[in-house]
């Protein structure tokens, strides 16, 4: 594989992160499904995983990337599945609406994995590692929308985080933005 | 508190963009362990269950 088709599978990746990321956002705004301190740390997670791709899109595949990927997924592996074994025993409850028979921490789990083992596949081909030459201009254009999106993403979470936790933690079971309350919380 | 992870991931994709690895690196390493940190204080939630 060359250095080339390995940064345009990294930014399919990315692409993959980042669509996940603005569901998770829709779901908040739109179905005012409020994300509670696990859950925006599990996007934290996204972000951890993600930024290892986004390194190797902007500065060629490396091993190093990679294992910043494979560490933040795990990082957000950790809490997604802290978060569904709590509710994993019948009639404990659950948080937030279910997406096809599962919670979104459910299906962060499966999406952590999934990067881990992409991540491993990825790094089974030493050819991309050989050089890492600048990208020809025709394959820049995905590539940068991944990393657009990527930025722009994070940069959103800053603001929807802080809007609703303000500058302590967030409560375990948000009922309303913390920061837009109009009467004291 | 909580978007300290995400303000240091986004520190990093900004050094990145202008091409310094080492300080994305940095910046990824700090907010991953921010991360961790606020998992830390939030674990301790207990479940609420009568057996």
């Amino acid at each position: 594989m060359s250095a080339d088709l390995s940064r345009l599978l990294n930014a399919i990746g990315l692409l993959a992160i980042g669509t996940v990321l603005a569901l998770a956002l829709v779901d908040q705004v739109w179905f005012s499904d409020l994300p509670c301190g696990q859950c925006i740390l599990q996007r934290a997670g996204f972000f951890a995983a993600g930024f290892g791709i986004a390194l190797n899109v902007i500065f060629g595949p490396k091993p190093s990337h990679y294992g910043i990927a494979i560490l933040g997924a795990m990082a957000g592996g950790a809490i997604s599945l802290h978060q569904t074994l709590l509710h994993i025993v019948p009639g404990t409850g659950s948080y937030g609406n279910a997406v096809f028979g599962m919670h979104l921490y459910t299906w962060a789990f499966f999406a952590f994995a999934l990067t881990i083992i992409g991540c491993a596949i990825m790094m089974l081909d030493d050819r991309q590692f050989a050089r890492s030459a600048p990208m020809s201009a025709r394959l820049r254009v995905l590539p940068l929308s991944a990393l657009l999106l990527f930025m722009a993403l994070v940069i959103a979470n800053i603001f929807s985080t802080v809007a609703l936790c303000g500058a302590g933690h967030c409560p375990d079971n948000p009922s309303d933005y913390i920061m837009l309350a109009t009467s004291p919380v | 508190m909580m978007s300290l992870p995400f303000l240091f991931f986004a520190c990093g994709l900004g050094a990145a963009w202008m091409q310094h690895r080492g300080v994305a690196m940095g910046f990824w390493f700090v907010g991953l362990v921010a991360m961790l940190v606020l998992f830390r204080v939030h674990v301790t939630e207990v479940l609420n269950i009568a057996l």
